[in-house]
C-alpha cells in the first residue's frame, strides 16, 4: 500500500515538509517520522527522493481500489 | 594430548565466535522483515552491521575474556584484536559517507546536501550519539596507533583504552538501536546482551580484581 | 515484534488516530484531536502576498521583491515540492538566436492549433520572456537536480524573502471592493494566520478531483475557488486534460511515469502540437477496453470514426519525444490514432518496455483543464484579475496562453515562470502607493468561524468519503470527457446534493482533515462549474467534446465562458469573445 515504511529515520523532518499531500508527521514521542495518513499518499516518491538517509519505502499498490474513467 | 585438546578448544572458540559475531547478525539481516533494496545498498548495510559486530567482538578478544581464551596465546589474541580493530575502525570511519554513496547513482537529494542535513540534525539523539561514537572510535584507533609515543604506562593505557571503549560501545549501541535501518527486536536484544556482557567482563577486571587485595587485608 | 510495531505502541494515541484517519467512514461522531478553541491567532503584514510555492510563485516572489515590495510567500506545501512543479521536467525556451520561427509565426501557429481558443497576447508573452526565465533558473541550479527545493530556495534566501510553508490558505479577504489579504491555518502548529496585504498573487496552480495516477492530489483549485468566492471571474472549466494512466497500479503516478520524476529538467525548443485532448477517451468510449497503445501503426486496425477534431496541420505526429513530465503525459498511451507512442520507460521499470505502452485507463488527471486555460480571468496582460489588487499567475490564471489544447511542450512550466514574474512585478507596482489595509474585526471573526467550522461539528461526513463520492460521480469517461447533456445534468444533480447537504456537514478531527474538508469544498464547487460550463458550451472544440454537439460552432462559440458569483450567491456565466478582455455584459442564463 503506497508509502510502506520508514526505516532508519533520523528525525530531520524533511519528508514531512516535502510530502505534497501531508501524509507524514513527526511522532512527538520518538521524534521520528511516522506515516500518519497513508490513505492520502499519491505515490509520487518526493519524500523518498528528499530523505537524506533514504529511509522511505514505497510500493505502487494502493489498498483501496481507485476510481478511473473506464475499466 | 593437551595440545590436541587445546587445538580443538581453539577451533570451537573460533567457530562459536564466528557464529555469534558474524553468523547471527547475518541471520537477523536475512530473516528480518526489511524492505527490498539494491545490492549496493544491502551490501553496504551488511558491511556496516558486520563492522559494528566486530567492534562488539573486540570486548571478547581481550584479557577481560581470559577465562574463555585460556587455550589461546594472549599474543595471538592481541594480534587479532589489533587487526580487527584497525580494519573495522577504518571501515566505520567511512560509515557516515557510505550512507551517501548510493545517492551518487540515483536521482534524489544531492549526497553532500544529504550529508549536511544528517550531521546538522542536532535535535536527533541518534545523530548526536553517532557523531560522538564516531569521534570516540577515531580517538581509540589513533591512540592505539600512537600508543608507544604517548608515554603511558601499560596500566594507564589499559584503563584509558578500556574506558574509551566502554564509552564508545555504549554510545554506539544506543546509536545503532535508535537509528539502525535493520534494527528489530532480535537485533536489539543481541546487541544489548553482547555489549552488556562485554562491558561487565571489562569492568570486572578493573574493579573486582583491584578491590580484591583490599578485601583480603580486612 | 518489529521496531515499527514497537514504535506504534509507543506512539499510543497517535497510532490510534492514524488508524481512525485511514477509515473512510460515511458517518461517525467527530473525535477531535485538537482543541479548536485553543488555536493561536497570528497577524502578518506585507505589501505583496504570494500564495503558492511552485514555479509561478517563485518568480512572483523574486520579481515582486526586486521591484521593491515587501514580499511574503506562503505555501500549503514546501517550496518547489508541491503542486505540479516538482514533476514538470521540460521547460520551453524561445531562443531567437537559434529559432527560425519568428515570435509572430509561433503565436499564429499556436492559435491555429488551438482553434482560436488561445489568448495570443499571453502566448507571445510566454515565448518572448521564456529564455530570460530559463537563464535565471540555470543560474540558480535548476537544471542540476531532479529536486527543485534547493534551486528555488537560492533566490528566495539570497533576497531574504519571508517564506511560510505548510500554511493552508482558505480565504481571500476583500473589503471595500479591493483585496486586502488572506487567511489560513498551519498544518503543524495550532495556529490561524491572517495576512494583511496590499496585493495578493495567486500561484496556487489548477487542480483536479484528487485523481489517481497524477501527482496533483494537493491541487484542488483552492486559489480559483477562493477568488470566485470573493467575486472574481474565473474561466475554462469546460476544458479537460486528457492524460491517461496505466491500468496496473493506476494510483502509482511515480511508476506510471517510468522514472521521469527522477530526471533533471531539460529545455524544450519550438514544436507546436495539439496534445492532451480527449481523443483517447473517445476511442475508449466507442471501442471499449482495452485501450492499448501498440507500436506505430498497430492501432490502425481499429479505426475510430468521429471524435475530437484535430486540425490537419497538427494531426501528423512527429517522432519527437514527448516528455515534459506530467505536464505532458506519460510517454506511452498518448497518441491514439496511429500516432507514435513515445519512448517507454527504462527497461525493468514498472511497466512497459520501451516503445510499447501498456494498457491505459483514463482519468489520471481528472478535473484538471489544459494548462493555463482555467483559472482567474485576466483583465490585461499583467495577470491582473477582475478584483483590484488580486493577481494570478501560472495555472491559477486563465490566461489561455496555450489555448484549450496543449500546444507547446514545456510551455506550461515556462508560462508559469514568465507569468509569475510579470504578476509579481505588477503586484509590487500596484502596491507602491497603497497602505496596509485594515481588516475589520467582524470580518476576521466571520472568516475564522467559517475556516474552523468542520472542527466544531460533532457529527457529519468525513472529507475523504465525500471526495470519494465526488470522484465516483465526476471521473467516469461518460461524464467529464465524452459529454452529453443528459448525463451532465444527471451528474449535476448529485453534485448539487453534495453542495447543499454535504458541504455544510463536513467534519474534521485534526488539521490534516481540516485541510481535506476545505479541499473537498473547493472540488465540489469546481465540479459544479465544470458541469454547468460543459452544458452551456454546445459545441466541441479542443479538449471539450460533446457527443450531442460534435462539431465546432464558429458562429456562436468563438468565446470563452466566464464564471462568477452573482449578487444572490448563485453561479453565473458570461461569454467573453476570443481576442477580447472581459467586459461586464449581460450574463448568460444557465438553465
Amino acid at each position: 500500500m503506497s508509502i510502506e515504511s520508514i526505516d532508519g529515520c533520523i528525525g530531520c523532518g524533511i519528508c514531512v515538509k516535502t510530502c505534497p499531500t501531508d501524509v507524514i508527521r513527526m511522532d512527538p514521542v520518538t521524534n521520528k517520522a511516522i506515516i500518519k495518513y497513508p490513505a492520502d499518499c499519491q505515490i509520487c516518491h518526493l519524500c523518498r527522493m528528499y530523505c537524506p538517509v533514504d529511509a522511505i519505502t514505497i510500493s505502487p499498490e494502493k489498498s483501496i481500489p481507485v476510481i478511473v474513467s473506464w475499466g | 594430548m593437551g595440545m590436541i585438546m587445546e587445538n580443538r578448544i581453539r577451533l570451537y572458540n573460533g567457530i562459536a565466535a564466528a557464529a555469534i559475531f558474524l553468523g547471527l547478525p547475518i541471520l537477523f539481516f536475512v530473516l528480518g522483515d526489511f524492505p527490498e533494496r539494491s545490492i549496493l545498498k544491502n551490501g553496504l548495510s551488511l558491511l556496516t552491521i558486520i563492522a559494528f559486530c566486530m567492534m562488539l567482538a573486540q570486548f571478547y578478544l581481550a584479557r577481560s575474556n581470559k577465562n574463555i581464551l585460556k587455550a589461546h596465546k594472549m599474543g595471538k589474541i592481541v594480534k587479532y584484536h589489533k587487526f580487527i580493530g584497525y580494519t573495522f575502525i577504518a571501515i566505520l570511519f567511512f560509515h557516515p559517507f557510505l550512507i551517501m554513496l548510493p545517492r551518487y547513482f540515483e536521482a534524489g537529494v544531492d549526497p553532500i546536501d544529504a550529508f549536511t542535513t544528517i550531521i546538522t540534525t542536532f535535535d536527533s539523539t541518534g545523530v548526536i550519539l553517532g557523531i560522538i561514537a564516531w569521534c570516540l572510535m577515531l580517538v581509540i584507533g589513533i591512540s592505539s596507533l600512537i600508543r608507544n609515543n604517548m608515554g603511558m604506562t601499560y596500566k594507564t593505557w589499559r584503563v584509558f583504552h578500556g574506558i574509551l571503549s566502554i564509552a564508545f560501545l555504549v554510545i554506539a549501541s544506543w546509536h545503532v538501536i535508535d537509528l539502525g535501518r535493520h534494527i528489530n527486536s532480535s537485533m536489539t536484544i543481541y546487541i544489548i546482551i553482547l555489549a552488556g556482557i562485554g562491558i561487565l567482563l571489562l569492568l570486572k577486571t578493573y574493579f573486582i580484581k583491584s578491590s580484591k587485595p583490599s578485601g583480603e587485608t580486612k | 515484534m518489529s521496531r515499527r510495531k514497537f514504535m506504534g505502541l509507543a506512539g499510543g494515541a497517535l497510532g490510534m488516530a492514524a488508524i481512525a484517519s485511514m477509515g473512510v467512514a460515511g458517518w461517525a461522531a467527530n473525535k477531535l484531536e485538537i482543541d479548536p478553541e485553543a488555536l493561536e491567532y497570528l497577524e502578518n503584514e506585507t505589501d505583496v502576498l504570494i500564495i503558492g510555492g511552485g514555479m509561478a510563485g517563485l518568480f512572483a516572489a523574486v520579481k515582486a521583491h526586486d521591484a521593491g515590495a515587501k514580499t511574503l510567500m506562503v505555501s500549503k506545501g514546501r517550496l518547489g515540492s508541491s503542486g505540479e512543479t516538482p514533476f514538470a521536467k521540460g521547460i520551453f525556451a524561445y531562443d531567437p538566436s537559434t529559432t527560425e520561427m519568428s515570435l509572430d509565426e509561433f503565436t499564429d501557429g499556436v492559435s491555429r492549433s488551438a482553434i482560436g481558443t488561445n489568448n495570443p497576447i499571453y502566448t507571445r508573452q510566454m515565448a518572448e520572456h521564456s529564455l530570460d526565465r530559463v537563464n535565471e533558473l540555470r543560474e540558480w541550479g535548476f537544471f542540476d537536480s531532479a529536486l527543485y527545493n534547493k534551486s528555488f530556495s537560492k533566490p528566495i534566501e539570497e533576497r531574504n524573502i519571508d517564506l511560510l510553508e505548510r500554511i493552508v490558505i482558505t480565504n481571500l479577504i476583500k473589503e471595500n471592493g479591493k483585496i486586502c489579504g488572506a487567511a489560513g491555518f498551519s498544518l503543524d502548529e495550532e495556529k490561524v494566520y491572517i495576512f494583511k496585504a496590499k496585493s495578493v498573487v495567486l500561484c496556487t496552480g489548477a487542480g483536479g478531483f484528487k485523481p489517481n495516477g497524477f501527482p496533483i492530489c494537493d491541487l484542488t483549485h483552492d486559489g480559483t475557488i477562493m477568488a470566485y468566492n470573493i467575486g472574481a471571474k474565473v474561466t475554462g472549466k469546460e476544458w479537460n486534460d486528457g492524460h491517461p494512466g496505466q491500468a496496473t497500479n493506476s494510483a502509482a503516478c511515480f511508476d506510471g511515469w517510468h522514472g521521469m520524476f527522477e530526471r533533471v529538467p531539460s529545455v524544450e525548443s519550438v514544436g507546436i502540437r495539439h496534445d492532451l485532448g480527449v481523443d483517447l477517451n473517445y476511442m475508449a468510449y466507442t471501442n471499449g477496453n482495452p485501450v492499448q497503445m501498440g507500436p506505430p501503426g498497430a492501432s490502425e486496425s481499429k479505426k475510430v470514426v468521429g471524435g475530437p477534431y484535430v486540425p490537419a496541420e497538427f494531426s501528423q505526429r512527429g517522432p519527437d519525444k514527448h516528455d515534459d513530465g506530467p505536464k505532458d503525459g506519460p510517454k506511452d498511451g498518448k497518441h491514439p490514432r496511429g500516432g507514435k507512442p513515445g519512448e517507454g520507460g527504462k527497461d525493468g521499470e514498472a511497466g512497459s518496455p520501451p516503445g510499447m505502452g501498456g494498457v491505459s485507463v483514463g482519468g489520471s488527471s481528472a478535473g484538471m483543464a489544459i494548462h493555463k486555460s482555467e483559472g482567474l480571468v485576466p483583465i490585461n496582460d499583467k495577470c491582473e484579475s477582475t478584483i483590484p489588487g488580486l493577481f494570478a499567475a501560472g495555472d491559477a490564471l486563465g490566461s489561455y496562453m496555450a489555448g484549450a489544447i496543449y500546444t507547446q511542450i514545456g510551455s506550461s512550466l515556462a508560462g508559469s515562470a514568465v507569468q509569475g514574474g510579470i504578476a509579481g512585478k505588477a503586484a509590487a507596482e500596484y502596491s507602491a502607493d497603497k497602505k496596509i489595509p485594515n481588516i475589520s474585526k467582524t470580518k476576521i471573526k466571520e472568516i475564522k468561524e467559517e475556516m474552523l467550522a468542520p472542527l466544531h461539528r460533532t457529527e457529519g461526513y468525513s472529507p475523504a468519503w465525500v471526495t470519494q463520492t465526488l470522484q465516483g460521480i465526476m471521473i467516469p469517461n461518460f461524464i467529464i470527457y465524452i459529454k452529453k447533456e443528459g448525463l451532465l445534468k444527471a451528474a449535476l444533480a448529485y453534485i448539487e446534493e453534495l453542495r447543499d447537504h454535504h458541504i455544510p456537514m463536513l467534519k474534521a478531527a485534526d488539521l490534516h482533515e481540516l485541510r481535506l474538508a476545505h479541499e473537498t469544498v473547493n472540488m465540489i464547487t469546481t465540479a459544479e462549474m465544470k458541469l454547468k460550463a460543459s452544458i452551456l458550451r454546445t459545441e466541441s472544440r479542443c479538449s471539450h467534446y460533446r457527443l450531442d454537439y460534435p462539431e465546432t460552432d464558429k458562429e456562436n462559440w468563438q468565446a470563452w465562458i466566464n464564471i462568477f458569483k452573482g449578487e444572490d450567491g448563485r453561479m453565473k456565466f458570461e461569454k467573453q469573445a476570443f481576442d477580447s478582455w472581459p467586459a461586464s455584459g449581460k450574463p448568460l442564463e444557465y438553465i
